[in-house]
């Protein structure tokens, strides 16, 4: 696989030092939902290739990135490399590098295909891919005719590409299973390759009848539909299918994901078709509760209706309407009680407690759909989708990101898979939320909503304004980055390091030395961010910098007023522009945060202070002396008199005698 | 603390006793010696008593402690006197000839104008000495001032308070 280069140590315009992008040659179709470009290998020539260019707040998929590299798994369009390439218009995008289409997407001409050229061409290589996918423990979830591509009539379908954009972002409702289309385009999370299964029902349904199912209602209504008939008998409606396809169908687009057939399964169909699991229908209520207009007969629905309109949910639990629903119409006795307890629980918490409110209707919705992803004052999302959600709020901010700190920092993950813990890997993810709330709280720069959003995002770039359309995506990219930024004089308006940047440098360096602040306490954001700055250059053996290292110099003022002699300050902010000329940062550093001669300032200092003391303690005993120099004055000057009047009486004695 | 009380009341104060005596002792002496004098050299002392007449009186009104204006108007006279007394001597210890040198307006002139110089002297001396010590404090207080000064510029200490002054 070949990774993002360092910048200086690819040949310029290559992305991994090997492959070309031309952005004059856009691929139509080609990149499902992504802009897709031609692009070539300098190193060998082959197959066709395409490059997909990564949305600013839409970081690439790195798990199937890494583990995808050099593979070889027909019927799917594999990533090559990712990194960064420069557009014709100077700024830079982010890219991955797959294998090109062999030919058009299945949606380009519809029409309706026979169950036995769906099973040759379409199931069966799909399954295949999606086998080896699953082996690895990855998912694809981009399966739609628009992202399925075929050489030519009666060859093997090719599954799309799916990695420069978060997981299922682009995929319609329709081909979602409910749970997953509810959530936020970029929350929908990495999945299980049965969310795959499912996509892929959908699409042989949607080859099956030439047109796709449930056209022209919105998302809503979509989803709507699939929850109240279930999946299976919501997409087929009246349309009358094959014998072996209707069987498929009903195992792949099951609700629950453990009903849904593996891929190894699919590729027997005859056999699949047997494979069935019965799924227990659900509790209906003797009597429907109404929410916002929608009458609500069973705990499934009942929980969308919760996720969608948490206000209302709140209110049914506090006149207890819900609580006579449950008891008296839906006649669920453990279900009623769990439902207690999590309200018993929120009756700890303050009454005018938003978080708490929202806690409570979250284990709610999982109390009453465990199937339901993780619903917070109607925002849905799955866990493993936070990462990508958070890079969309990294670009919206607003509403969106308080809503996922509020997820964060509550350990909301925590309470959804302690209330499903039988779905889910409940330790896991409860030490997974407690460490991002870590992140989360962690107080500077280097903690916050970005952290834990670089954290979770290991390709999504530095969205730092300082970088200057530079795309920075490794930690080894960003000194260059922002050498380039500081040849610019213009550009160079305080720190060389604002909070994004400092962010993305906590994130990347967790767990590698020196990745935690290790300065005092009370050094200043100026030596904070030299320190950063300079073990960056020390880890990397990044050549010199000397306008980074001047951009740093400029700014140190504050730093340098720290120290408590002026003529040593002059003679620092000196030497630091001589040093700054080396480009070696980890010098301005070792200048300025030098133990010993701080050591000795402050020794000097608390010399010089004293020495004021004892200056002031004379000056006011030489002023307050002014009367005692009166009297002394006098009793010397009346000595001085007497003194003279003796020595005169003694020269006139002296003469008498011996005159 | 009655008994205390009385204790401090009949105990003599070193002032009073201890002290004092011997300079009753002396006052007394210098009575006998004046005493003596006036009897045994009576124009001497005659003589004696004019030319110092203006220290005398200073002596009984001088009420600074140790009497220094009176001292040094004493000394000053009595240095101005010894000539006249050696005059006195030599010419034979007569009335006639004390009251001849009483008469003679430059011997008591000369003497009372010693006397007025011990008093210039008693009343300027002090002056000049206060003149000098101010002098050296505020040599010391500039340069005091100076070294806060360039402590404050050296170390960006706080300007020191303002300075009173020697007074």
């Amino acid at each position: 696989m070949a990774d993002t280069p360092a910048t200086g140590s690819a040949p310029p315009g290559l992305v991994a030092g090997q492959f070309r992008v031309d952005f004059m040659a856009p691929l139509r179709d080609a990149g499902g939902g992504v802009e897709a470009f031609a692009a070539h290998d300098e190193r060998h020539s082959g197959a066709a290739l395409m490059a997909l260019r990564l949305g600013r707040f839409a970081p690439a998929r790195e798990r199937p990135i890494t583990l995808l590299a050099g593979l070889n798994i027909p019927g799917l369009l594999l990533p090559l490399a990712h990194g960064v390439a420069a557009l014709p218009d100077g700024t830079e995008c982010g890219v991955v590098i797959c294998q090109a289409p062999p030919g058009p997407a299945l949606a380009a001409a519809p029409r309706a295909w026979s169950e036995a050229e769906l099973m040759a061409s379409v199931l069966k290589p799909a399954a295949l891919a999606l086998d080896a996918l699953a082996a690895r423990g990855l998912t694809h979830r981009a399966l739609r005719p628009d992202n399925i591509f075929r050489a030519g009539p009666g060859e093997p379908v090719v599954l799309g590409a799916a990695w420069a954009a978060p997981p299922a972002s682009h995929q319609n409702a329709v081909f979602e299973p409910p749970y997953v289309a509810s959530c936020h385009p970029a929350g929908r999370g990495e999945g299980s390759i049965a969310d795959d299964i499912y996509a892929l029902g959908v699409t042989l349904l949607t080859l099956a009848l030439g047109h796709p199912p449930l056209a022209g209602l919105d998302e809503g209504t979509v989803i709507q539909r699939k929850l109240d008939l279930g999946s299976y008998a919501a997409l087929i409606g009246e349309a009358r299918l094959p014998g072996l396809l209707s069987d498929l169908l009903r195992g792949m687009l099951a609700e629950d994901p453990a009903h849904r057939p593996p891929p190894q399964a699919l590729l027997d169909p005859s056999a699949a078709r047997s494979r069935r699991v019965a799924a227990r229908p659900p509790r209906r209520a003797q009597r429907p509760l109404v929410i916002a207009g929608q009458s609500i007969w069973e705990a499934r629905t009942l929980a969308h209706a919760l996720f969608r309109h948490p206000e209302e949910g709140v209110r049914l639990v506090r006149s207890l309407h819900l609580d006579h629903w449950l008891r008296r119409s839906l006649g669920d006795a453990a279900l009623t009680s769990r439902v207690d307890e999590v309200v018993r629980q929120r009756g700890e918490q303050p009454p005018d407690d938003r978080q708490a409110d929202a806690t409570m209707v979250l284990r709610l919705v999982a109390l009453f759909d465990p199937l339901a992803p993780l619903a917070w004052r109607g925002l849905a999302l799955w866990p493993d989708g936070l990462g990508p959600l958070l890079a969309v709020s990294l670009g919206e901010g607003g509403e969106l990101a308080s809503r996922l700190e509020e997820i964060i920092d509550s350990e909301a993950v925590a309470a959804w898979a302690q209330a499903r813990a039988e779905h889910c890997a409940a330790p896991a993810l409860r030490q997974s939320a407690q460490q991002q709330r870590l992140w989360l709280r962690r107080g500077g720069p280097s903690g916050g909503l970005a952290r834990v959003c670089y954290a979770l995002n290991p390709l999504l770039p530095c969205a730092s304004p300082l970088l200057a359309g530079k795309v920075v995506v490794r930690l080894a990219d960003l000194l260059p980055a922002l050498e380039a930024t500081a040849q610019q004089p213009e550009r160079r308006q305080g720190l060389p390091l604002d909070a994004p940047i400092a962010a993305f440098i906590a994130a990347r360096q967790d767990g590698r030395p020196g990745g935690e602040r290790g300065g005092a306490a009370s050094d200043g954001v100026e030596i904070e961010s030299l320190r950063l700055l300079a073990r960056l250059q020390e880890g990397f053996a990044a050549p010199p910098l000397p306008g980074l290292a001047a951009w740093l110099a400029e700014q140190m003022g504050p730093a340098i007023d720290t120290w408590n002699h002026r003529g040593r300050r002059a003679e620092l902010a000196e030497h630091l522009r001589r040093l700054a000329r080396t480009g070696q940062l980890p010098l301005l550093l070792a200048l300025l945060d030098n133990p010993d001669t701080r050591a000795a300032d402050a020794q000097g200092l608390k010399q010089a202070r004293a020495a004021l003391d004892r200056i002031n303690s004379e000056s006011a005993r030489l002023a307050a002396n002014a009367r005692a120099r009166r009297v002394l004055a006098t009793t010397l000057g009346h000595e001085i008199a007497l003194g003279i009047g003796m020595t005169a009486l003694a020269a006139s004695l002296g003469w008498m005698v011996l005159g | 603390m009655k008994a205390a009380g009385h204790r401090a009341r009949g105990a003599k104060s070193p002032a009073a006793g201890g002290v004092a005596a011997p300079r009753r002792s002396l006052v007394w002496l210098q009575g006998l010696a004046c005493g003596a004098l006036a009897t045994l050299a009576t124009p001497l002392a005659a003589l004696l008593a004019v030319l110092l007449l203006p220290g005398f009186l200073v002596l009984l009104i001088d009420r600074v402690p140790g009497k220094p204006v009176a001292r040094a108007m004493l000394l000053c006279g009595a240095a101005a006197s010894v000539a006249p007394a050696r005059q006195l001597w030599d010419h034979g210890l007569s009335m006639d000839n004390s009251l001849d040198l009483i008469a003679n307006m430059l011997v008591v002139s000369g003497a009372w104008a010693a006397a007025a110089a011990g008093w210039l002297l008693a009343e300027l001396a002090p002056v000049v000495v206060l003149l000098v010590l101010e002098a050296t404090t505020r040599r010391r207080l500039a340069e005091l001032r100076g070294a806060r000064a360039r402590l404050a510029a050296d170390w960006g200490l706080a300007a020191a308070e303002d300075d009173p002054g020697p007074g």
